[in-house]
């Protein structure tokens, strides 16, 4: 991996998080445009931080909201006896 | 009471999620969500407002899921170097992202995703799960994560990043084997 790839590919999350100020962005997006490596890099990484933010989602059973709901009323009312 | 019990219904599916992404089991997520309350319930007298509600339930849930998986007597926890990613070639790989189907008759493909990516997750590091998980599930921000968890916002960007490069990995190796059977 040359210099210039292995400073972007450290400092690729928070080029994709925008926590990068103006100039380094412009220095990466230069960069990108030239080295298609880096571009699958940073392409393969934004898909798979989509992916996971779009599959993550749980939700509690309605058993399991029952059964926690029962217990903690039992727990605050305990605690407050 | 009243109050904690308007709490319960607003951030159980929250605060559940977050127990089960950290432990990966039902029963542990239940604990987590459980002990989280009621430590809320305790302390809420001392709730000052100085951060959101949200994020100090999180902090509170945070120390239960550390404090169960001391409990536990888990492997100790290793560090993920950014060196581990770059192949022998020099390159960073190559990768295979499967695409995400909004198709809501996609089940067996959406299924599939969530358990790959569930796996992933169980897969990394202590550490690093807390700070996936805050920042990339939960949506907080670098500077909320940093307070969550008492650490510097450089810790949580350096952590966040390997994080991130393991399950890119991890998703394109389990999703092309998927494929190849």
């Amino acid at each position: 991996m040359k210099k210039e790839c292995k400073k972007d590919f450290e400092r690729m999350s928070e080029y994709l998080d925008g926590e990068l100020n103006d100039d380094i962005c412009r220095e990466i997006k230069s960069h990108l445009r030239h080295c298609p490596e880096c571009r699958e890099c940073v392409d393969s990484l934004r898909k798979s931080i989509e992916l996971c933010k779009k599959v993550a989602e749980e939700e509690i059973t309605a058993d399991m909201r029952k059964r926690l709901r029962a217990a903690l009323r039992n727990c605050f009312a305990s605690e407050q006896s | 009471m009243d109050a904690m019990e308007k709490i319960v219904g607003r951030y159980e599916d929250r605060i559940f999620t977050f127990g089960l992404k950290m432990c990966g089991h039902l029963q542990d997520a239940e604990d987590i969500a459980q002990e989280t309350f009621l430590n809320a319930f305790r302390y809420l007298k001392d709730f000052r407002g100085e951060t959101k509600l949200k994020n100090w339930l999180f902090m509170i849930a945070t120390r239960a899921c550390i404090r169960k998986r001391r409990k536990k007597k888990c492997e100790p926890d290793y560090e993920i170097s950014l060196d581990s990613f770059i192949h022998e070639d020099g390159s960073d790989g190559k990768y295979e992202i499967p695409d995400w189907s909004d198709d809501p008759s996609d089940n067996v493909m959406r299924a599939e995703l969530k358990k790959i990516i569930d796996v992933a997750i169980q897969k990394l590091p202590h550490k690093y799960r807390l700070v996936f998980n805050l920042r990339e599930i939960e949506g907080f921000n670098t500077k909320e994560t940093a307070e969550i968890l008492e650490i510097s916002t450089q810790s949580v960007k350096t952590r966040l990043h390997r994080a991130r490069l393991f399950m890119r990995d991890e998703i394109s190796k389990q999703y092309m084997e998927g494929r190849a059977q």
